[in-house]
């Protein structure tokens, strides 16, 4: 035995108790004032045969079987996979036209007017130089 | 042993068929060393008394329940065990971080010695769980088996905490013991 556990079990008896008279009266008191309880039933499935749990476990089985087997069976048939012409047919058509005027219509003025600016530079250019 | 097993067999039938003398003899031997296991677990005296007077009552009311395949050492403890924990409450965490020393039971019935008792340290040092494993270990001398039933946990569980329970106590007492020895 090591160390540890003798001088655990030497501990423990170093614990000293008694049970008074005044306990001891109490408690035999207490004990002719009860009586045992009647065994509590076991619970009702507690005593059946394991016949009954295999049969119960084949039973379950075989109904999620039937269950797969008939959800598969009425499944509609898979409508056939769409063709590349199909997908193009389904994309919706984009007035790109419409979208590049809206999107470039100021950028279209800015540069307009910066043109604008530079051939009125040029005119006074030329003007000031006598061409 | 046979004999004692025998006798004991004959005793828990007769208090099954409702002799309460039957039963009186037969937890008579249990009576001390549930009293010193409840001091363990109770905040005084008087607790731990009347906690092993319910414990007794409640095992002689629920007898006929009692399966024999256990050992009747560990019901009665496991009754014990519940009847401490009625006693304490809830928001008590670590029991032995909360008493005075003055009024400790346990304190008060240790016989006076050299060192200090280990299960003092014990109760500090470990908690509640692996105390309890601990004390059915080594003072009652169950196997891991019957703490793992008395405690209703599973026998890993039950190796395991035992386990680390003797590793802090271990360690306690390597520190204690390098610690005198640098003081001369």
């Amino acid at each position: 035995m090591d160390k540890l556990a003798n001088r655990l079990r030497g501990d423990a008896d170093k614990i000293e108790v008694a049970i008074s008279d005044e306990l001891d009266n109490r408690i035999a008191a207490s004990l002719r004032s009860v009586s045992p309880q009647a065994e509590s039933s076991p619970a009702p499935g507690s005593r059946r045969p394991a016949l009954f749990w295999w049969a119960s476990s084949l039973t379950g089985a075989a109904a999620a079987a039937a269950v797969i087997i008939i959800v598969n069976s009425q499944s509609a048939p898979e409508p056939p996979a769409p063709t590349p012409a199909d997908i193009i047919a389904s994309v919706p058509v984009i007035d790109w036209n419409t979208e590049t005027a809206v999107y470039t219509g100021q950028l279209q003025q800015e540069l307009d007017d910066l043109q604008s600016d530079i051939r009125k530079a040029e005119q006074k250019v030329r003007d000031d130089i006598g061409l | 042993m046979y004999r004692l097993l025998r006798t004991e067999s004959h005793l828990i039938e007769a208090a099954q068929a409702g002799s309460a003398d039957a039963f009186a003899d037969l937890v008579h031997s249990y009576r001390d060393r549930l009293l010193r296991f409840l001091l363990t677990r109770c905040t005084s005296y008087a607790d731990a008394e009347d906690a092993l007077q319910d414990t007794l009552i409640n095992a002689y009311r629920y007898i006929r329940s009692y399966d024999a395949r256990w050992r009747f050492s560990t019901w009665l403890y496991r009754i014990a065990i519940r009847n401490a924990a009625k006693l304490r409450t809830p928001d008590v965490v670590e029991i032995g971080d909360l008493r005075d020393d003055e009024n400790d039971p346990l304190l008060q019935c240790i016989r006076d010695s050299e060192t200090e008792n280990l299960w003092v340290r014990a109760r500090h040092l470990l908690n509640d769980e692996v105390f309890l494993a601990m004390w059915l270990r080594y003072a009652e001398d169950m196997s891991v088996n019957d703490i793992s039933r008395a405690l209703d946990r599973s026998a890993s569980w039950t190796k395991v905490n035992l386990m680390r329970g003797r590793r802090a106590l271990d360690a306690e007492l390597n520190n204690a013991e390098n610690e005198s020895e640098a003081y001369g």
